[in-house]
């Protein structure tokens, strides 16, 4: 295999990769910050409920949630499956991102001091605005360090998308080198996704400085 | 700030599409049955009718599910296709019956679950029946293997015997570690007891590399990979005359889909017949292995 045939093959599953990664992102981050309302409820029940959630997606290997979330369809209801790999693997990081993600929300949200709650109540801010236009800016300067570790992660985690035969970047590396039985493919793999995190690295940077008013 | 978030929506969105289009394109270019097709393992069965274990007559598609890390019988070739004897052989079949083949790639250790829930309708890769008769219902055998130990040429290696007090790799889930854990009739458990070390690898490109590293001293595998990887690799490598076994390969396919599995049983035969089993054969250099024999 010519090496341009191989960096075209790499690029392809690249494209799959960055489709986990984006759609992960963009399902967690959300979903992340509503467990973390949750997780701080005053109802113990619904409280309770999001902390065995939270516990449970950390408590266990990302592998066997994606498996789980793929396969359980059918395990349930034996329905066909088919069209469900993609949506599965979507599924799976995303719970299992947002899990991550709550935490840290929570971490931010709680470092907030309450002077800041009993001004706003003073200044006449309903709780919503409080959180939306006060409370909220403040914690995302403060948790974007945080966020950025876990989703350089999340880039190298889209590999588990293996296990449900997803022709992600890595597994296609891994059949080129079946097939070349040369470690070249592994290596341009490592560019790649070093060159994304890069990226992203510098992403998110930016965002960090852009936010870093008051100092 | 607002820009900025704006850009990053719009790259977002930009990489989510081109994901879904990537994969949904090649269900209308079903034709080409190659890469495109099976890089969209998941979505281009979109267009299959749906249930695999509905009426044969109505089938249009043919799923074949395949370890793409198992040259010669299914890997990526050099156009960065997936290939081998086993998937031109099923694409033959596929002709005859007016299916379209789906390779879709799975990860082997899950090929259990892939077959049961109807992800793919058959597994056709250098896939071994002795051993499995329970839980598949396979086809005729089409090749006769033999699992056989790889070791470098200067070890001084040349018997099982030799293997004593060494450590021996070999493929998780593969048909070799089943062998070699067997302590029914036939079975290799009594050989494996003398080895210093049973390592299972997830690839046999890391096997070779600690083979060649010397961290482990032989590698248990399928005769037909054997032979293609020391082909690859060069020379340091040699295959002990002492099989572990003889075996056979055979389509494998969900236990009770007999009706599936009859009508690709008349094609082996037919393609055996009319010589396209031993062209294939000839093109993957296993001629010397095929078990299909013309009437």
């Amino acid at each position: 295999m010519s090496f341009s045939t191989m960096l075209m093959q790499l690029s392809s599953g690249m494209v799959k990769t960055t489709g986990i990664f984006f759609w992960t992102i963009i399902l967690s981050l959300p979903l992340g910050l509503f467990v973390s309302f949750g997780r701080m409820s005053k109802n113990p029940a619904l409280k309770n409920i999001v902390k065995i959630y939270i516990s449970v997606m950390r408590g266990t290997p990302l592998m066997l949630q994606l498996m789980m979330v793929y396969y359980f369809p059918y395990l349930l209801f034996g329905m066909n499956i088919r069209t469900f790999r993609f949506p599965a693997i979507i599924i799976g990081f995303t719970i299992n991102y947002a899990a991550y993600f709550a935490e840290i929300f929570r971490s931010g949200i709680e470092s907030m001091p309450v002077g800041q709650y009993e001004a706003a109540k003073l200044l006449g801010y309903s709780k919503s605005q409080t959180f939306i236009k006060i409370i909220l800016p403040q914690v995302i300067k403060r948790i974007l360090p945080s966020i950025t570790n876990e989703v350089i992660t999340l880039v190298k985690d889209t590999s588990l998308a293996f296990s449900l035969s997803y022709m992600e970047m890595f597994t296609v590396a891994k059949q080129i080198v079946a097939k070349e039985a040369t470690f070249t493919p592994f290596i341009v793999a490592a560019i790649f996704y070093y060159v994304f995190n890069f990226v992203v690295a510098a992403v998110m940077e930016h965002f960090e400085k852009k936010l870093s008013y008051y100092r | 700030m607002k820009k900025y978030v704006a850009i990053l929506a719009a790259v977002c969105l930009a990489f989510g599409v081109s994901a879904c289009g990537s994969s949904s394109s090649s269900s209308s270019s079903g034709s080409e049955a190659s890469s495109a097709s099976a890089s969209a393992s998941g979505s281009a069965s979109a267009s299959a009718s749906g249930e695999a274990t509905t009426d044969e007559s109505e089938r249009t598609t043919f799923v074949v599910g395949f370890d793409a890390e198992y040259p010669p019988y299914g890997y990526m070739d050099d156009n960065g296709e997936y290939t081998g004897f086993d998937l031109e052989l099923a694409q033959a079949v596929c002709d005859m019956e007016g299916w379209e083949l789906v390779k879709t790639p799975i990860n082997w250790d899950s090929k259990d679950m892939e077959l049961n829930s109807g992800s793919i309708d058959c597994i056709w890769n250098g896939f071994t029946m002795n051993g499995r008769e329970d839980d598949y219902t396979f086809s005729i055998p089409y090749v006769d293997n033999s699992q056989v130990m790889v070791v470098a040429e200067d070890s001084g290696i040349n018997s099982l015997a030799d293997l004593s007090g060494k450590i021996v790799g070999v493929q998780a889930a593969s048909a070799a570690l089943t062998l070699l854990q067997s302590e029914e009739e036939g079975g290799q458990k009594a050989l494996a007891d003398t080895f210093a070390e049973l390592q299972e690898f997830a690839d046999y490109n890391s096997a070779f590399v600690e083979l060649q590293a010397g961290s482990i001293d032989a590698v248990a595998m399928d005769i037909g990979v054997a032979n293609y990887q020391i082909k690859t690799r060069g020379e340091g490598y040699k295959i002990l005359d002492e099989a572990l076994n003889t075996e056979q390969y055979a389509v494998g396919f969900k236990k009770g889909n007999t009706e599936l599995c009859d009508i690709v049983n008349k094609d082996l035969e037919e393609l055996t017949n009319n010589g396209t089993v031993a062209e294939l054969a000839e093109k993957y250099d296993i001629s010397d292995l095929i078990c299909l024999e013309a009437e």
